[in-house]
């Protein structure tokens, strides 16, 4: 069922046709200022016949026929005289032209009839059949944006086939019997951290002794419609974490674990029947991704480009330059860690895609005739911890280069080479460190450069501010040097990271053409209808998503809306509340941004041209078999008058807390309680200067934890200092040693007698040790002999006269109050 | 860092210095089983005051232990070491309760940071018996009244510095005030000791504010993220500054960053208005104008959630983390910081990780056997129903951890 929502385009009977400003916000149709340069290899002799009657025949002729007309190209056979449609006959344009509009179409380039079946594998001149569908795409929408110029790029909504959701495995409610084979697995071989008992717990517990909890956490890491795909096996397998030692040997077996993991989950899956999808459900009709509408491409500034890269190809080693503009400069990958994302993109972690030098010597040609350029990429850092890392580079070197874009942590580093710089395109402008730039997110970064202003940086479509004075002149660019991404041509300026389209102009692009290639984003991107009409009484109505895959692992669900195809039709007022995306027949667990969606579509804020949107917000999905078999639909917990919740959380199981034994019940003073235990027993003021100077020194060497096992020989020596310190204190103050120790006085005491000990030592023991014996001190009499034989052995044993005795005083009063009786509690 | 060097006090010389940490040493320890009342006594008053009781508190403290057949002559006991109005208590309020205090208000959890208005608050809480659910939310705030001492000021710590200082007793010198008054803040925009200034300093400084929600989890919930990771939660409240696909793998954002975020940012959303202000020194609140920290990073996902105004909702009421035990009289959302401190000081597990907190700060010890989670588990019970006093967590844990 198609639609007409464009009156433009009204001549397309039979499809829908939205404006893409309406739908996906992206800018104006792209401008064509001038054509690129080209220089086809076998070009025939210059064109005699009839000069162009049209403007859009001009148009034709220069994007189109230009290129197409070598007798390596289509003109070999699509001439005067060959194989119909002859579009490429040399004779006369205008005729070409006729037969070209049959074989196009200009609303949407990506669909001409020429595209499709070259891009099929009709005669590409290419290895890549893709490639040369693009650069046909290319060359078509250069025509196009011409033709329709002022006017926005159409998308045609076409209707998807009507499929329901198909069946899939579900988890029971309890774990069955088959779980005891992957929980013991897990038991033996993950519950080091993956388990609530565990002394290093790491959520999720799939490791816990207790089932329930391991089977509750176990659920999302297993897949049963296919167990090799269960994170527990690609854990293990392609990711190498913590892999164990099989039985009978003595090294970490990654494979082998993985096989006995997908093994087990196999048992459990073949143990389960497959269960329709809940028929009560009220669900909407189900699409894989390419069953929806294509809403990438065209949007971009490509007028200047020289040299693209848009990573379609998915597989090889060759990424192709698509912008049509020869020679093509085509990426060879190498090295020990380079692969293809989905989603469109290479991946770089260890190795280069370097082009040839003789291809390479077109971006010297050709933006050595304009004098100006850009570097255009949409990167992805796979860190921001990289320095010296170089990630598009037309260079010979660490040391000559052209033009570089490096990184350097969170700045991106633009190196280029001209008459105000060195060989090496230094010095170099970085975007400032303050601003953190370059995040390890996918990020448009484009380097302009202009004789008169030099070279600016703009990140995510932005001007960063960071640019330099002047530029200068190029005359001293090299030729021989190779473009290459991902490091530097010598392989010593590794870039991890990945590239999803990769852009080189021959002109400063303005910052609007930067906001523009930034709006138009990259990647493949569909427009997915998901039909609802069966449940809301509106005729071909759907809830759409524009829908990418958005690395290898997820694919991306944006700003969903509620639209009819039906111009003529109106919602009324639709209620739509807890909104699941459902794939291959369940519903992940992880993702559902919109189950705590609640809102209405109404007349008022319905349009027919843009419908309305349900959230502006985006998620991801995990992806599970590919987006050639992935399947998705919607559940609803409500839409209109049907209500049934999708699904529930799953009981909460509250974790089995295991019991460990209990450790010393004493322990030792922390460092304030220190200092205020012997505060109390000598009835001295923290605050005596002398004090206060001994704990800043000693605060925090003494204790900070009650812990016995971590006392250490330093903790006693600050908190010998300490006592002292009080202790000092105590005896060189007249009235507080009288309180201490009463009368008579202490000082004169005569210590080579038990009764000068008894004078000095018992008080200090009463204070300390209280009393009265208490079974959790140390034996009193023990105390007071080890003091005594302290005084008598050590500190006066050859006499001790009345200075002697105070310093003796201070040292025994600092033995009494720094010791275990004082410490330990 | 520690520190191995050695001053002297006047006249020592290091022979007779050396000899005075042997004599130390010599005195061996001998761990009893403490069973008599009056060992039971010295040990409530050691851990709770940090002190050794004199000889009078000890004996008055023994007699009340052995004067009932249960454990209600202890608690008196306890009770009597932490009593406010006497002078032998007041270490518990500026030792005890100030280093229990001080490691939540800084990002290092360290012991060592000076007193400031959140360790303050904490101590004049406890002293006063405020319902300490209300330590996250309420308008209040402690200074001190001290000759001396600079006045309170919102841009600096210079007078919770001087009390630290010069050993102002906190016990007698503090004094319940409030923040609004204070700070500026309107009182619907207080919430206890998240907007104090020492916590503002701390975690609302720089980043994105998410700092603030986590480092309160730990201290208040006893739990960190990872405790609470739960990937199976709506991720549509997650802000724009989270890669989806971090360095081009969406693994980790499927299987760790949404684990996380998809709870937390929901409820940071709470502090959208606050800021710290590095300059100014002190905590910055711009009603109805979203801080710009929320909204940085928008391109990393630019369909994530945009920060409209500080409505919270906790998405943890659901899923595995329904077992935090989140009030049923309260609607799970709201606007702001202070609604959002009550949502978390009245779930149940706010109680127990007080009552967990108080337990290691007594018993030396995290629950370790049925018994100590029993013991837990009837104390909490107890500060619920006894209008989350503190302080009688205090009593209560020194008693069962008295040695018998």
């Amino acid at each position: 069922m198609t639609h007409n929502i464009s009156p433009r385009v009204a001549r397309l009977a039979g499809t829908a046709l939205l404006l893409v400003l309406g739908l996906a916000g992206c800018g104006g149709g792209a401008e064509t200022a001038q054509n690129p340069l080209t220089s086809a290899p076998t070009q025939p002799a210059s064109y005699t016949g009839p000069t162009p009657a049209t403007a859009d025949i001009q148009a034709f002729k220069i994007s189109v026929w230009d290129n197409v007309k070598a007798d390596n190209r289509c003109g070999s056979c699509h001439k005067l005289g060959g194989q119909t449609p002859d579009f490429a006959r040399m004779d006369d344009v205008n005729l070409a032209y006729q037969q070209a509009l049959g074989v196009v179409n200009l609303a949407s380039p990506a669909d001409s009839r020429i595209v499709t079946k070259v891009a099929s594998g009709h005669n590409c001149w290419l290895a890549d059949n893709a490639s040369c569908g693009a650069i046909l795409t290319r060359w078509i929408s250069d025509w196009a944006s011409v033709t329709q110029s002022g006017g926005g790029k159409t998308i045609q909504l076409t209707a998807p086939p009507l499929k329901d959701p198909g069946s899939s495995k579900s988890f029971p409610v309890s774990p069955p019997a088959e779980f005891a084979a992957i929980h013991n697995l897990l038991k033996a071989n993950c519950a080091g951290c993956h388990s609530s008992q565990s002394a290093t717990q790491q959520q999720p517990f799939f490791a816990s002794s207790d089932v329930a909890e391991a089977y509750a956490a176990a659920k999302v890491k297993i897949n049963l419609d296919n167990p090799a795909l269960s994170r527990f096996v690609v854990r293990l397998r392609s990711e190498f974490h913590n892999c164990w030692a099989p039985p009978a040997t003595s090294s970490p077996d990654c494979a082998a674990n993985a096989n006995v993991m997908q093994a087990a989950i196999q048992a459990m899956s073949n143990a389960i029947a497959p269960t329709q999808v809940d028929s009560t459900l009220f669900l909407s009709k189900a699409l894989s991704m390419y069953d929806g509408t294509v809403a990438s491409g065209g949007n971009r500034y490509d007028t200047n480009v020289i040299a693209l890269y848009e990573f379609k190809t998915g597989s090889g080693n060759i990424a192709y330059d698509t912008s049509g503009v020869e020679p093509a400069l085509n990426l060879t990958m190498s090295g020990a860690d380079t692969s293809w994302v989905g989603g469109w993109g290479i991946q770089i972690l260890s190795g280069k895609a370097q082009g040839s030098t003789a291809a390479s010597k077109k971006l010297h040609d050709l933006i050595g005739a304009t004098g100006e350029y850009s570097i255009e990429g949409w990167v992805v850092p796979a860190n921001v911890t990289q320095e010296q890392a170089h990630i598009i580079s037309y260079s010979g070197g660490t040391t000559a280069r052209n033009f570089t874009l490096g990184q350097t942590m969170y700045n991106y580093d633009a190196f280029g080479r001209s008459s105000t710089t060195n060989a090496n395109g230094s010095p170099a402008l970085s975007t400032a460190d303050a601003d953190e730039d370059l995040q390890a997110a996918l990020q448009h970064v484009v380097v302009t450069f202009n004789p008169v202003s030099g070279r600016k940086i703009y990140v995510n479509g932005v001007f960063t501010g960071d640019s330099e004075s002047s530029g200068g002149t190029l005359g001293a660019w090299d030729d021989t040097f190779a473009f290459v991404l991902g490091n530097e041509v010598s392989g010593n300026r590794q870039w991890q990271g990945t590239f999803r389209l990769v852009a080189i102009h021959n002109r400063a692009l303005t910052p609007a053409q930067v906001q523009q290639n930034f709006e138009a984003g990259v990647g493949q991107k569909y427009f997915l209808l998901f039909s609802v009409s069966h449940l809301v009484n509106v005729p071909q109505s759907y809830v759409m998503f524009e829908v990418s895959q958005y690395d290898s692992h997820a694919y991306l669900f944006n700003t969903p809306k509620f639209i009819s195809l039906d111009p003529a039709a109106r919602p009324g007022s639709i209620a739509i509340r807890g909104m699941r995306i459902g794939l291959n027949g369940a519903e992940p667990t992880v993702g559902q941004a919109y189950k705590s969606l609640d809102t209405t579509i109404t007349d008022s804020l319905y349009t027919a041209t843009a419908g309305q949107a349900i959230s502006n917000v985006g998620t991801i999905i995990g992806l599970e078999k590919g987006p050639q078999f992935d399947e998705f639909y919607l559940c609803f917990d409500q839409l209109g008058s049907h209500s049934k919740v999708c699904s529930t959380d799953a009981q909460a199981v509250a974790p089995a807390v295991a019991n460990v034994p209990r450790p010393s019940d004493i322990g030792v003073r922390t460092f304030e309680e220190i200092a205020a235990t012997m505060a109390s027993i000598t009835g001295v003021s923290p605050n005596v200067t002398a004090i206060r100077n001994t704990y800043a020194n000693v605060k925090q060497q003494l204790p900070n934890t009650e812990n016995f096992g971590g006392f250490l020989a330093a903790h006693q020596v600050g908190l010998a200092q300490l006592a002292i310190s009080y202790c000092s204190a105590l005896v060189d103050d007249d009235t507080k040693r009288g309180q201490f120790w009463g009368v008579p006085e202490v000082l004169n005491a005569d210590l080579s007698t038990q009764g000068g000990l008894d004078r000095l030592i018992n008080p200090l023991l009463d204070r300390t040790m209280g009393l009265t014996q208490l079974a959790s001190n140390p034996d009193r009499a023990t105390v007071k002999s080890e003091l005594e034989s302290l005084v008598s052995t050590r500190l006066c044993s050859s006499g001790c006269n009345a200075t002697r005795t105070r310093v003796v005083t201070k040292a025994v009063c600092a033995a009494a109050i720094g010791n275990a009786v004082t410490l330990v509690q | 860092m520690q520190r191995h060097t050695m001053t002297m006090a006047p006249g020592m010389s290091a022979g007779i210095a050396y000899a005075v940490i042997a004599g130390m040493l010599l005195s061996a320890l001998s761990p009893a089983a403490f069973s008599a009342p009056r060992d039971q006594a010295k040990r409530i008053h050691d851990r709770l005051v940090g002190t050794p009781p004199s000889e009078a508190t000890l004996n008055q403290m023994a007699v009340l232990i052995t004067s009932t057949s249960d454990t209600n002559g202890a608690l008196q006991a306890a009770n009597l070491a932490i009593d406010r109005t006497r002078t032998e208590s007041s270490p518990f309020y500026n030792v005890t309760l100030k280093n229990f205090a001080t490691p939540w208000t800084n990002r290092d959890q360290t012991v060592f940071a000076p007193l400031n208005d959140y360790t303050a608050t904490v101590i004049g809480m406890v002293r006063d018996d405020v319902p300490f659910n209300t330590v996250l939310s309420d308008d209040i705030l402690y200074t001190a009244s001290s000759g001396g001492a600079p006045a309170y000021s919102p841009a600096n710590n210079d007078h919770y510095q001087y009390l630290e200082d010069n050993h102002v007793d906190l016990r007698t010198a503090l004094q319940q005030t409030t923040q609004s008054s204070l700070n500026g803040l309107p009182p619907a925009a207080t919430a206890g000791v998240i907007t104090s200034r020492a916590a503002s300093q701390a975690f609302f400084v720089l980043g994105t504010n998410r700092a603030m929600f986590r480092f309160t989890m730990m201290s208040h919930m006893c739990r960190d993220l990872e405790q609470v990771h739960d990937t199976s939660r709506p991720p549509d409240r997650i802000r724009q500054d989270v890669s989806r696909s971090p360095g081009g793998d969406s693994r980790l954002f499927l299987n760790n960053c949404v684990g996380c975020h998809s709870g937390m940012d929901p409820m940071a959303q709470a502090f959208a208005y606050y800021n710290f202000d590095e300059t100014a020194g002190r905590l910055v609140y711009t009603q109805g104008q979203v801080q710009p920290k929320y909204l940085i990073n928008s391109d990393n996902f630019k369909t994530g959630f945009v920060t409209p105004d500080d409505h919270w909702s906790n998405y943890w009421r659901s899923g595995q983390n329904s077992l935090l035990g989140w009030s049923q009289s309260l609607p799970g959302k709201g606007q702001g910081a202070k609604s959002l401190g009550q949502e978390l000081g009245s779930s149940d597990a706010f109680a127990q990780c007080q009552v967990e907190k108080v337990f290691r700060n007594v018993c030396f010890r995290s629950p370790s056997d049925a018994a100590d989670r029993g013991e837990v588990q009837r104390i909490v019970g107890v500060f619920k129903n006894g209008n989350y006093s503190l302080k009688s967590v205090f009593a209560e844990t020194a008693v069962y951890c008295r040695g018998d």
